[in-house]
């Protein structure tokens, strides 16, 4: 026990010497590079899972063709079931037990806030959190060994606004958003890119995520009289909400967040509910949609289904998760091939920050993975979309959604 | 015949304590951190084995207990500025006050009527955190690693008062089993003595209980009371070594899990019950070993659990009275 003392206290004068020892990182070794995180395998939000395959399969084909600098990435993703608690212990069994160099696209947002302070504090990078919350971009100097990757919840909200302000400005607005950090993260900024026209909202309802009915709360809605809705919700709430509004007879010009968005989301909606009620629905979109076949003949999606096929030759290739996910492993690798032959966890760290990407393959065209020292956003910008025709059309031009 | 059981007791809880001690020399210090889980769950099932495998009441809702028990350390570690020890008592008792109160009305529900009920706390209890936010801090939870409270945090390292220096886990791992020995003699003292005969009797047979002269009102609301305590006790712990609560970390699937450890360690034994705490902490990670394929490890999980209930329907517990009845019930003959 005396001994572990001793090899946990070594652990800190490690992480401490590192900028001194580049090579001294854990996780680090001459052939291979070891990074972790944890996702949903099992349990309620289990369709998540394809947020770790989809990485994985893409560093697996990048270890095919030699690695970074001759080191294989080794990704190893763990179960937290969506439970927070589960998400403490596994991350602590990656740093303390499998002694990973970073922890990379871990999933959720209470998930990452609950190791932040614990990775901060054992100095370990915490990288391209997959949340849209706008602290994990916003609060770097607090917490400098964590970045977030998608963009902003904050930033998405704006665009939604911005958008309301150009073509409805007078039309009154009705919300529904999930009860927790990422709706309310959404609804705040949506309110702040309305100003002084949030008066417009006329009607705002909640529902819990572990409900399984929204039908009330678009009622309410719809008595609102608004001629607007806004959706903040994950696909299953999405699908419920506008089912209901369909049935109500509800027939608001719709927009719906990323998060719940998604082609197969949509038509799912359009199968239960009818093509009217999305018809003309308005969402951002960053990253490339592998139903789309405006990307039938593009090399990036070319090269996504060469990687399912490959390694991953039993999922579904029309889930976009697993695009997400290859855009965020993409990034990895840029960022690790910019730390130097001999990366440390301080040169990583210097990397992210550093980030200008014009082409990720998996993103829209025209959307700019880019950090700075005082930007720790590396995905804002979008392209707002329109549903016609049984698939999301691109809208005007590639847009910033900063926070 | 007394002397020789209770000296073979006695000799059982010493080895038991003594396994307990060395384990963490064995162990690496992460395994030291799941150890102190089982900890966790253990104290967890111990308390619902009050409930349910002594006095027959199945509660599908004791994460709810657990909840309550996490929520009191964290509130009181985070903004009472409360040393974390401190507060592991006090969510016990918390939890029990609560038990206490949802114990009064579900003297009317029995069988499968109580277990609905429970069950409905259970999916309630998560809502309801998330509604006084201003108290529990929403769905984001209360973060307590940057508390002052919690021992050891942040260098990972706990120094004890004679200046011996333990690892982060290595000391959960203590706490944990220190606090569960002490919990494993109550319930063990509960067991044999009058107040739990009265309640098995109540299980066995609620009528001839009472006529027997078991006040059923008032045991089984103490059952509830010194069940959740339990709990109350294990979900401190758990927002201790978790550093943090969240109402995302008290799903129902918290409160089942707890009565598939009570099945599988076996209802109405005692020490067996550690198999089925580690059974909870140990077979979700074997199974995803085997295989990350979606919906797999559930399948493996649910495979080995019916597996288990068709060998060993009495869990652990039966499996170990079979084995040693013939053994010491001869003993006891001969002495």
């Amino acid at each position: 026990m005396r001994f572990l003392g001793v090899f946990l206290l070594s652990l800190f004068v490690a992480v401490g010497a590192a900028s001194a020892r580049p090579s001294a990182d854990p996780g680090l070794s001459s052939n291979e590079i070891v990074i972790g995180g944890t996702v949903p395998l099992s349990g309620i939000a289990a369709s998540y899972a394809s947020v770790g395959r989809g990485a994985e399969a893409y560093f697996k084909y990048v270890n095919a063709r030699g690695g970074v600098n001759g080191r294989k990435i080794t990704y190893k993703f763990l179960d937290d079931q969506y439970n927070p608690a589960q998400t403490v212990q596994a991350t602590r069994e990656l740093v303390q037990q499998e002694r990973v160099f970073a922890i990379f696209n871990s999933l959720g947002t209470e998930h990452n806030l609950a190791v932040r302070s614990y990775l901060n504090a054992a100095k370990v990078p915490q990288l391209f959190v997959g949340s849209g919350a706008t602290t994990f971009g916003r609060d770097y100097r607090r917490y400098p060994q964590t970045i977030g990757f998608l963009p902003s919840y904050v930033g998405e909200g704006k665009v939604y606004a911005r958008h309301i302000l150009k073509t409805k400005p007078t039309a009154k607005i009705a919300v529904l958003y999930q009860n927790d950090d990422y709706g309310k993260d959404l609804l705040n900024g949506f309110k702040a890119g309305l100003g002084a026209k949030r008066r417009n909202i006329v009607a705002e309802q909640s529902y819990d995520p572990l409900s399984t009915d929204v039908s009330s709360q678009m009622a309410r809605l719809k008595g609102s009289g608004a001629k607007v809705l806004m959706v903040i919700a994950t696909p299953p709430f999405t699908i419920r909400g506008l089912v209901a509004a369909n049935r109500l007879g509800w027939r608001p010009q719709v927009y719906v967040n990323q998060v719940g968005s998604a082609t197969n989301i949509m038509r799912i909606v359009s199968t239960t509910a009818g093509p009217r009620i999305i018809q003309n629905a308005i969402t951002l979109i960053s990253v490339k949609d592998p139903t789309s076949p405006r990307f039938r003949r593009d090399k990036g999606m070319a090269l996504y289904r060469t990687i399912m096929k490959r390694y991953l030759p039993r999922a579904d290739v029309n889930d976009g998760f697993h695009v997400y996910s290859m855009a965020v492993a993409y990034t990895f690798v840029d960022a690790l091939k910019k730390a130097g032959r001999n990366p440390s966890r301080a040169s990583v760290l210097r990397a992210v920050a550093k980030l200008d990407i014009r082409s990720n393959p998996f993103l829209l065209p025209g959307v700019r993975v880019k950090t700075s020292a005082t930007d720790h956003f590396p995905l804002d910008q979008g392209q707002l979309q329109r549903w016609s025709k049984n698939q999301w059309n691109p809208l005007g031009p590639v847009l910033s959604a900063k926070p | 015949m007394t002397a020789l059981r209770y000296g073979l007791r006695a000799l059982g809880l010493a080895l038991f304590v003594a396994v307990v001690f060395y384990v963490p020399f064995r162990i690496s210090d992460f395994r030291a951190s799941e150890f102190a889980l089982i900890g966790v769950y253990f104290i967890a099932i111990l308390g619902l084995n009050i409930l349910t495998g002594y006095t027959g009441a199945i509660s599908l809702g004791h994460g709810a207990f657990m909840a309550i028990g996490a929520y009191t350390t964290a509130i009181l570690v985070a903004d009472h500025g409360m040393k974390d020890l401190w507060t592991i008592p006090i969510a016990g008792l918390v939890a029990a006050a609560a038990g206490f109160a949802f114990g009064l009305p579900a003297l009317r529900l029995s069988g499968p009527y109580l277990a609905l009920a429970t069950f409905g706390i259970a999916v309630a209890t998560p809502i309801v955190i998330k509604k006084f936010d201003g108290f529990t801090g929403g769905s984001g939870g209360i973060n307590l690693f940057e508390a002052e409270g919690i021992t050891g945090l942040p260098e990972f390292i706990v120094t004890l008062p004679g200046g011996h220096q333990l690892s982060f886990n290595d000391w959960l791992y203590y706490l944990t089993w220190t606090i569960a020995l002490v919990l494993f003699v109550v319930a063990w003292g509960i067991h044999h003595s009058r107040l739990g005969r009265s309640l098995r009797a109540i299980r066995d047979n609620e009528l001839a209980a009472a006529a027997s002269g078991v006040w059923l009102a008032s045991h089984k609301t103490l059952a509830f009371t010194l069940s959740a305590f339990y709990a109350g006790v294990a979900g401190a712990l758990l927002a201790i070594s978790a550093f943090s609560v969240q109402p995302g970390a008290f799903p129902v699937e918290r409160s089942i899990a707890l009565l598939v450890g009570l099945a599988v360690g076996g209802l109405g034994s005692l020490a067996p019950l550690v198999a089925g705490a580690a059974f909870l902490v140990f077979l979700p990670q074997w199974a995803q070993d085997i295989s990350k394929a979606p919906g797999v490890p559930s399948v493996i999980y649910g495979g080995v659990l019916i597996l288990l209930m068709m060998v060993l329907p009495s869990g652990f517990g039966g499996l170990i009275r079979r084995l040693t009845g013939p053994l010491t019930s001869r003993l006891y003959r001969r002495s």
